[in-house]
């Protein structure tokens, strides 16, 4: 899986292409954008062609630590195979999902700037 | 233009607690569901692309309506959140509404529109803002219109809100009453006011009294009668000398011999008075049930593999437990009890044994590491009452109803699929591991999930 950080403002965009399972779940969780738990990401889906438990495990994970710090974990483009996974585990409520990454991340900046 | 259909769960709760069965947006208004007529609508209103959004499930909406294909438009579905207002809906789906100009229909509200008025002309005349709304419901538009006009037309429509028991039965009435004149209705009749749909085997002594709607796969026996004013749905059996009249019979119900239903709801065994709200549910199966679809083959398959492995685990873990068990309890560190839990997502409970190791010291720990306080629970899973591994069994409790945390694959088992897992928990969290494999696991796997939480177990136990 290839990881690709682009920071957006006070944003920054952690852009998956792969598969997003238990072998590649770590490597997600030691990028700099997802350990720093104070930094607000939004995670692009469109070229994730799999996830599974780890992965939504993962992303959870990540979701967890930052609300912890007050930051936030917002997805955007989830294709509608990795739809499906969020969908059957209600793990959709968790997360503010958009189909467009720009969207989020102006959806993000306005969240920042009202705290 | 294109629509967004905005529906939030708190908008149909009620309507989950009184027919659990069904998913609320398919709850069928006159043999139709509910989100077909969001789409009718939309579609008579200029719609080529609509948008469903709720924060609720959606997977059995999408299974019905699939991508809209059966209405020639391109039907897609997206999460929102309870609290998103109407620009943080269109930010989130920013892709779909692009420059459109987005019709948003909002909330578990019936549209009771004319099927023979032009709304694609009137509504794309309509400004910004509101057109129609009611409490809990509400049509709005953003975007200018293309061609500003200074004499605004009056949209014939109107908004019900669906809030109870009784608006549902009152509106499908109605429905049923304004018919195929309005409405796009399914079904077939030679006459105004009667709609009858595929496979309907009616005896030749039933007598049908308009209006009427009957659904698919129905029998109607000798000597019913049927209406006027019955809405009966589909894979129903009406039996001999019964009536039903101004009454609402809900998908899979058998209604039995010699009975009257007038001015009710019948689901399933539940009969409901439409007025008060209260219901009822009938415990004799002769006089109204339930029809049951047939249960998966691979449930079998799964019951016998994962008995087999209770059988393999029991008897690993009887020695050990013949040893360890009368010292820990001398010790006082062994605690036995029972709890009730569901045991189904129909609600039904089973009281389990339950076994508790506490401190520390060698034996303890060895007890702890092997599991050995799960072995009461396995012999639950030979009379299979319990799966060996699938989803940490919920307490019972007087408030728990319909699917345990909304999981429709609850499976009480021996070992949670969370504890296999290396998964973030906290209850909430456990349930999303637990539904996963609730849908992706299969009997194989099921043994290799087991193994990994009796491993995390003893892991855990020497880490500590």
């Amino acid at each position: 899986m290839t990881i690709t950080e682009t920071p957006k403002g006070s944003i920054t965009v952690v852009a998956l292409n792969g598969t997003l399972d238990a072998s590649t779940a770590p490597e997600l969780q030691k990028s700099p954008a997802i350990t720093n738990a104070s930094q607000t990401v939004v995670i692009d889906l469109e070229h994730v062609n799999f996830l599974d438990s780890s992965g939504l495990g993962a992303l959870i994970g990540t979701l967890r630590k930052k609300r912890d710090m007050s930051a936030e974990t917002l997805l955007s483009c989830m294709n509608d195979r990795i739809g499906q996974v969020f969908e059957i585990t209600n793990a959709y409520r968790l997360f503010h999902i958009f189909d467009d990454t720009s969207a989020a991340v102006d959806y993000a900046t306005q969240l920042i700037a009202r705290r | 233009m294109k629509t967004l259909l905005a529906i939030r769960e708190r908008e149909y709760e009620w309507a989950r607690q009184a027919f659990p069965s069904i998913h609320p947006l398919l709850l069928p208004l006159c043999n139709k569901p509910f989100t077909e007529f969001l789409i009718d609508f939309a579609i008579l209103a200029g719609s080529s692309e609509i948008r469903l959004l709720s924060d609720g499930p959606l997977g059995e909406v999408k299974e019905y309506c699939e991508t809209g294909n059966r209405w020639g438009v391109q039907l897609s579905y997206a999460s929102m959140h309870a609290e998103d207002s109407f620009q943080d809906l269109i930010e989130k789906n920013r892709k779909f509404c692009g420059d459109d100009r987005i019709m948003i229909i909002s909330g578990f509200s019936f549209i009771s529109y004319d099927k023979q008025q032009g709304y694609a002309g009137s509504i794309s005349l309509m400004p910004a803002g509101t057109c129609v709304s009611c409490p809990g419901g509400s049509i709005s538009l953003t975007g200018d219109p293309e061609t500003p006009s200074h004499h605004l037309p009056e949209l014939q429509l109107k908004l019900q809100p669906l809030e109870s028991v009784g608006s549902y039965y009152r509106i499908s009435a109605d429905t049923l009453e304004n018919g195929a004149a309005r409405y796009v209705l399914p079904g077939y009749g030679n006459e105004p006011g009667c709609a009858i749909g595929r496979n309907v085997v009616i005896s030749k002594t039933a007598e049908i009294r308009t209006p009427v709607s009957i659904g698919n796969n129905v029998q109607i026996l000798s000597g019913a009668v049927i209406g006027p004013g019955a809405i009966v749905g589909s894979n129903v059996i009406i039996d001999k000398e019964s009536s039903i009249k101004n009454a609402v019979v809900l998908d899979n119900t058998y209604i039995g011999e010699h009975l009257e239903v007038n001015g009710r709801i019948a689901s399933g065994n539940m009969l409901i008075d439409p007025r008060s709200g209260a219901s009822i549910a009938m415990e004799d199966p002769h006089l109204l049930a339930g029809i049951r679809a047939s249960g998966k083959p691979g449930k079998v398959a799964r019951n016998a593999v994962h008995a087999v492995a209770a059988a393999i685990l029991i008897s690993l873990q009887l020695i050990p437990f013949l040893l360890l068990f009368p010292l820990l309890k001398l010790q006082g560190r062994w605690r036995s009890g029972t709890k009730t839990c569901l045991a189904d997502i129909a609600g039904n409970s089973i009281t389990l044994p339950t076994a508790e190791i506490t401190g520390t010291g060698l034996a303890a720990s060895l007890a702890a590491a092997i599991s050995l306080d799960r072995l009461p629970l396995l012999t639950r899973v030979m009379t299979g009452q319990l799966a060996i591994i699938g989803s940490a069994p919920i307490i019972a409790s007087g408030q728990t109803t319909g699917i345990p945390a909304g999981n429709p694959g609850y499976r009480p088992a021996v070992f949670g699929y969370a504890e296999a897992e290396e998964w973030p928990v906290n209850g909430s969290d456990a349930a999303i591991v637990e539904r996963f494999y609730t849908v992706h696991s299969t009997p194989v796997k099921d043994i290799g999930m087991t193994i990994k939480a009796l491993l995390n177990k003893l892991y855990e136990k020497n880490a500590a």
